[in-house]
């Protein structure tokens, strides 16, 4: 008899699978954004498995247009710029997914404990993160670098998780609050579940479908951050290829106007991400969006 | 419910009037600013009638060296703005060796090179009227010692006058030691209104309320300075010389001078930058002008500081030397439009040039490295100063080579280049650029006193004779003796390693007519440009 | 619900004064010595004497405490003192926080008008064309980097085709204040605008979906209400709530994201201001840009606090 309803509830679930993953499919952005991102990924891991040569700077080379053995040309000091861009999109997909990943989960967990739990606890989170959001990430980054004296990676991803939770954490406390009234959480509470499986268990899924939007839409927001900290000469150091250090070639403006390749590969390739993770994203609304089905 | 709507409706109704009264009021403030700056609707009609008389410069202040709310003081590089509006006691042609009297009417200096007489010229007045006295003169040079922002040519200089004496309009300087250049260097010096001026700490001159609205001996003076966007000059009515044709100045706050100069916001634009360099020489509306000046590119090694606390790392100089081996500066040089790879101050087609060559060979540096004993899992620090991309992409390429003989090297951005070299320290090599004034500049960096260099090189006193010597000698052959002794000196000791000089550039726009037999010197030095007879379209 | 409002506004003072003293605090730890920034290093290292008479006249031997509350004391009298090089930051700020809001006011309100205006449409004819061309065309403008957009729209309408200035506030030749501002702000203003009407669309769409599919909505329409009614009526007013929440949130991005702007337009706003402070490592000036942006920013909030309140009693209810 369990196993029987076991049984019954995977074929429920896998069915529900089945029909999401339909869904899904129909949705001809969302399926190109999937498959742009998962390329994109691909390549920029397979380029630095490969090893390929994304430092040697060749300066009888430089400045080379697409062509004669440089995909994307090469740069100001004759580096090949499709290897740079491989590699830099390893560091800025990095950056985009660790940093949203890791926001929202804190924003996430935060917000259900602030909202299930309400009054003190409540108060205290919702005034931490109002101080949190308070603070101009800018300055943040900053003072990091003044106080550890270097501009590195963990700086940023360390800055971009602080700064980068209370969205989400606004967003779960909101939808908690309004759930906790709901019937079927009060009847959970009568059946005396205990906090944490209502919170976590009962209430979560209700509310993951506006995480997972928003988690992909920062993965876009992390890099397209990284780009402009990049440009105001707040971001990575130099030496690490990101797609913003590349595009921050685009500053000159000789290279606007002369080396169109220059710019133009790393400007797309972010483009080109951000587009695809936001159509994946909006795809997975669509499907995950329980009030919908 | 219907209530809570209500609520809400009205609510969010008084937002948006908020919202829009805000960037209202933001809109109307600075509109009344800019009417009440100046009067720019009286103005307005003789702006356009003058129209073929205004020239437009522009001022950049990425580089942190200049605010956009103030005029850059002169004191600390000489832009065409400011020479426009303050003058020196002499002027100085385009080689900056030879000055003819400007402020001042005749000299004579003494047969010992000690005692400099010089004579005011009469009828001298500031733009607000005042007289323009020998005691400006004297109040000028007794500040620029204690002030704080200032180049280093002034104090290096003006440290050796003991005595300034006024006597109506002579000022007489006596020396406590000859110096070659003091004339070059009172070419450069702007004097500045004592009136104005003295009772401001001269440890805060350069950020003084003075600089919003300076009193000037030049032929312009000051009429608007609207913060953040622009200032604007107009014919000093002070100024005795021959009145400029050119009747009023634009000079606008820019981040950045290509651009600027490819909207038309600028008529004249210099650098050495090589994406600047190229963009402006494609352009067909402006003429190239290249200028013979030293700007050094150079490393230089964090030694000992003045308090003896030396840099450990860096005391072998095996490890300095192969530090310099892995480096091609060759190719290095090839990422600046016009550089010359020097080996020392002096450059390789000087007379004055010892012989001696700092080789690229990486296998030589491995060894060398090697036999150093340096510890290669040690970062080597780099810090440079220099935001353009043409450094960036210079320092980037030195890492690489760097790494190709087994450092590990970690390069910083400075954002105040000054303090991080020579006051935080935290660095191994520095990579510094100096436009020059002459060579001997280059080696007064080594005295042992040296306000900057001496936290790095320890206050080393080895230099010191020599160019004590350098810069009281007059005679060329003995100079040049002197300056091949230098050399190898600096050359043995390798605290400051030359990369190459770089080509400087000025770049006029066809809309200005420059009248003939103008040259340019280094644009962050002060020139007869003949400026009163520039015309502009 | 005014005991609400006056609650809520008391807890700010509390947050602003921990806030500053955050940034105070954060500052000092960054090492920056002041003396450092004023003085050369060729006078420090000659003058020892007089600087430290400087340093002791401007109060940096005291104990930081001391320091915070001497600063706290002089800005509560309206004196938010000097920055490094001088300058007093009351004059520097009264110049450049109108600009600011200039620059952010407009962006605001296109943005808000054309985001919600092609969020809705998108929404209610879902998957239609609009719909389609209203995504992909916002994404895009969120895709892009914005100061790529800034960097190309200048080259475009800056120096190709000279309509607009490159950058600046103010021309010395303007004949008219109201045209100048005019074309000084486009650029700036596009740029802005071009970034967040995506954002604002994408929720309003989202918002807007997740109304249409209510009960309530399709009881409306199951009574027989027009379309267009229940759209306006029902699903308009429901869907503004969490939009108007992005909105507000929105304000405070704008005034410290319009930093990147403001450096590629050479805007001599705020935002070019901190960002040269900081770079420059001018710190009095940074603690009082970042006192104003936390400011904004916790008025924002506390506007999206009352807003929930309002629409919400629950929220209300469990404070």
């Amino acid at each position: 008899m369990r196993v029987n309803l076991q049984e019954q509830k995977s074929t429920a679930s896998s069915s529900l699978l089945k029909k999401n993953v339909r869904k899904f499919m129909r949705n001809k952005l969302a399926v190109i954004g999937l498959f742009v991102v998962v390329l994109m990924t691909i390549a920029c891991i397979i380029g630095a498995i490969a090893g390929v040569d994304y430092n040697t700077p060749v300066l009888t080379e430089m400045k080379k247009a697409p062509g004669n053995g440089h995909l994307f040309g090469t740069d100001t000091i004759g580096r090949d710029l499709f290897a740079r861009v491989l590699i830099g999109g390893c560091y800025s997909i990095l950056i985009g997914v660790f940093c949203a990943v890791l926001s929202s989960v804190i924003g996430a967990v935060l917000g259900a404990v602030a909202g299930f739990f309400g009054g003190k606890t409540d108060a205290i989170l919702v005034r931490v993160s109002e101080i949190f959001q308070a603070f101009p990430q800018l300055v943040l980054v900053m003072m990091l670098v003044a106080i550890v004296n270097k501009r590195g990676l963990t700086n940023l991803l360390f800055i971009f998780v602080v700064t980068g939770w209370m969205t989400t954490f606004r967003m779960v406390r909101n939808e908690y609050m309004s759930l906790k009234g709901e019937t079927y959480v009060k009847v959970c509470e009568a059946f005396g579940m205990s906090g944490n499986n209502i919170m976590f268990k009962q209430i979560l899924p209700n509310v993951m479908s506006p995480i997972i939007v928003s988690t992909t839409t920062n993965v876009a927001f992390f890099i397209l951050q990284e780009a402009s900290l990049s440009f105001i000469g707040l971001g990575v150091a130099d030496s690490t290829p990101t797609w913003g250090n590349i595009l921050n070639a685009a500053k000159s403006i000789s290279i606007v106007t002369d080396q169109w390749w220059i710019w133009v590969f790393p400007g797309l390739a972010i483009s080109l991400f951000v587009l695809a993770i936001n159509f994946l994203g909006d795809g997975l609304r669509d499907v995950l969006d329980a009030k919908q089905q | 419910m219907r209530k809570m709507v209500k609520k809400f409706v009205a609510l969010s109704l008084a937002t948006i009037l908020t919202l829009g009264t805000l960037s209202g009021c933001g809109g109307s403030k600075s509109n009344g600013e800019s009417t009440t700056g100046g009067g720019a609707n009286a103005t307005e009609a003789t702006a356009s009638k003058a129209e073929a008389g205004t020239l437009k410069l522009a001022v950049t202040t990425g580089d942190g060296s200049t605010t956009d709310d103030k005029i850059p003081t002169p004191w600390y590089n000489r832009i065409m703005a400011t020479n426009l509006m303050f003058r020196g006691l002499f002027l100085a042609d385009s080689t900056l060796t030879e000055v003819e009297p400007d402020l001042a009417k005749d000299y004579t200096i003494s047969d010992d090179g000690l005692v400099y007489t010089i004579n005011l010229r009469e009828g001298l007045k500031w733009s607000d009227g005042e007289e323009l006295t020998a005691e400006d003169v004297k109040f000028s040079i007794e500040t620029a010692l204690k002030t704080a922002t200032i180049n280093s040519i002034y104090t290096s200089a003006f440290q050796n006058i003991k005595e300034i004496k006024v006597d109506g309009t002579t000022i007489t300087l006596t020396l406590s030691k000859p110096y070659a250049t003091m004339l070059d260097v009172l070419a450069q010096f702007a004097i500045l209104p004592k009136h104005s001026l003295e009772n401001v700490d001269p440890l805060k001159l350069d950020s003084d309320g003075f600089w919003k609205s300076p009193v000037t001996s030049g032929m312009y003076a000051m009429d608007e300075l609207n913060v953040g966007n622009y200032f604007t000059l107009k014919v000093n009515e002070n100024y005795e010389g021959t009145k400029p044709k050119i009747s009023k100045i634009i000079c606008y706050f820019v981040t950045d001078y290509v651009t600027a100069a490819k909207a038309g916001n600028t008529d004249y634009v210099f650098g050495n930058d090589a994406s600047l360099v190229e963009s402006l020489q494609k352009m067909d509306n402006f003429d190239t002008h290249e200028v013979d000046v030293l700007f050094y590119k150079y490393f230089i090694f964090n030694m000992k500081g003045v308090d003896g606390k030396e840099n450990e790392a860096m005391q072998n100089k095996e490890v300095r030397k192969a530090i310099i081996e892995a480096i091609d500066r060759t190719a290095l040089a090839g990422l600046y439009p016009n550089a010359t790879v020097l080996n020392s101050g002096v450059p390789n087609n000087n007379p004055a040039y010892n012989g001696f060559e700092y080789s690229y060979d990486v296998e030589q540096a491995k060894a060398d490295l090697k036999a150093s004993g340096y510890d290669l899992n040690r970062t080597l620090k780099i810090c440079y100063y220099n935001n353009d991309q043409t450094s960036i992409d210079l320092i980037n390429t030195v890492v690489y080579y760097l790494e190709q003989v087994g450092f590990k090297v970690e390069a910083t951005l400075s954002n105040d280049g000054t303090t991080d070299l020579f006051t935080t320290r935290d660095y191994d090599i520095g990579f510094k650029g100096k436009s020059s004034f002459s060579i001997d500049e280059w080696y007064v960096e080594y005295m042992s006193n040296d306000g900057l260099f001496q936290n790095i090189f320890g206050g080393d006193t080895a230099f010191d004779a020599l160019i004590a010597e350098l810069s009281s000698e007059t005679d060329t052959e003995k100079r040049n003796e002197i300056y091949k002794q230098l050399q190898d000196l600096e050359q043995e000791k390798m605290y400051k390693v030359p990369v190459f000089t770089v080509g400087t550039y000025v770049f006029t726009s066809k809309n200005v007519t420059l009248p003939d037999g103008v040259t340019f010197c280094n644009p962050l030095y002060m020139c007869d440009l003949d400026f009163a007879n520039w015309e502009v379209k | 619900m005014v005991k609400y409002i006056i609650k809520k506004l008391l807890m700010m003072i509390p947050m602003l004064l921990l806030i500053s003293f955050i940034v105070f605090y954060g500052l000092q730890l960054t090492g920056i010595d002041p003396i450092n920034f004023m003085v050369s290093p060729e006078v420090l290292s000659s003058n020892k004497d007089n600087i430290d008479a400087l340093r002791e006249s401007l109060g940096l031997n005291d104990p930081l405490i001391v320091q915070y509350f001497h600063w706290l004391i002089n800005c509560l009298q309206g004196d938010l003192g000097y920055s490094f090089d001088g300058s007093s930051i009351v004059s520097i700020i009264s110049v450049r926080l109108p600009y600011t809001f200039e620059l952010a006011g407009y962006s605001l309100v296109f943005s808000a008008i054309l985001g919600i205006g092609i969020g809705i449409i998108s929404a209610i004819r879902q998957n239609g064309i609009i719909d389609y061309v209203g995504r992909v065309l916002a994404v895009l403008g969120q895709a892009v980097p914005q100061f790529l957009v800034g960097i190309i729209l200048i080259q475009i309408f800056a120096i190709k085709l000279g309509i607009f200035p490159s950058g600046n506030r103010v021309s010395p030749e303007a004949t008219n204040p109201f045209i100048d501002a005019f074309l000084h702000l486009f650029l700036p203003v596009v740029t802005l605008t071009i970034g967040m009407v995506a954002v604002l669309m994408r929720y309003a769409r989202n918002t807007m979906l997740d109304v249409l599919n209510c009960d309530y909505i399709k009881t409306a329409r199951s009574k027989g209400i027009p379309e267009w009614k229940v759209y306006l009526k029902h699903g308009f007013r429901n869907a503004m709530k969490p939009v108007l929440v992005i909105l507000v949130f929105r304000i405070p991005m704008l005034v410290g994201g319009s930093v990147v702007i403001e450096s590629v337009f050479s805007y001599p706003g705020i935002g070019l201001t901190m960002t040269d402070a900081i770079v420059s490592g001018d710190y009095p000036i940074v603690l009082v840009t970042t006192m104003i942006i936390a400011g904004t920013m916790l008025i924002c909030s506390f506007m999206v606090d009352v807003f929930n309140a309002l629409l919400d009693p629950r929220v209300r209810l469990s404070e």
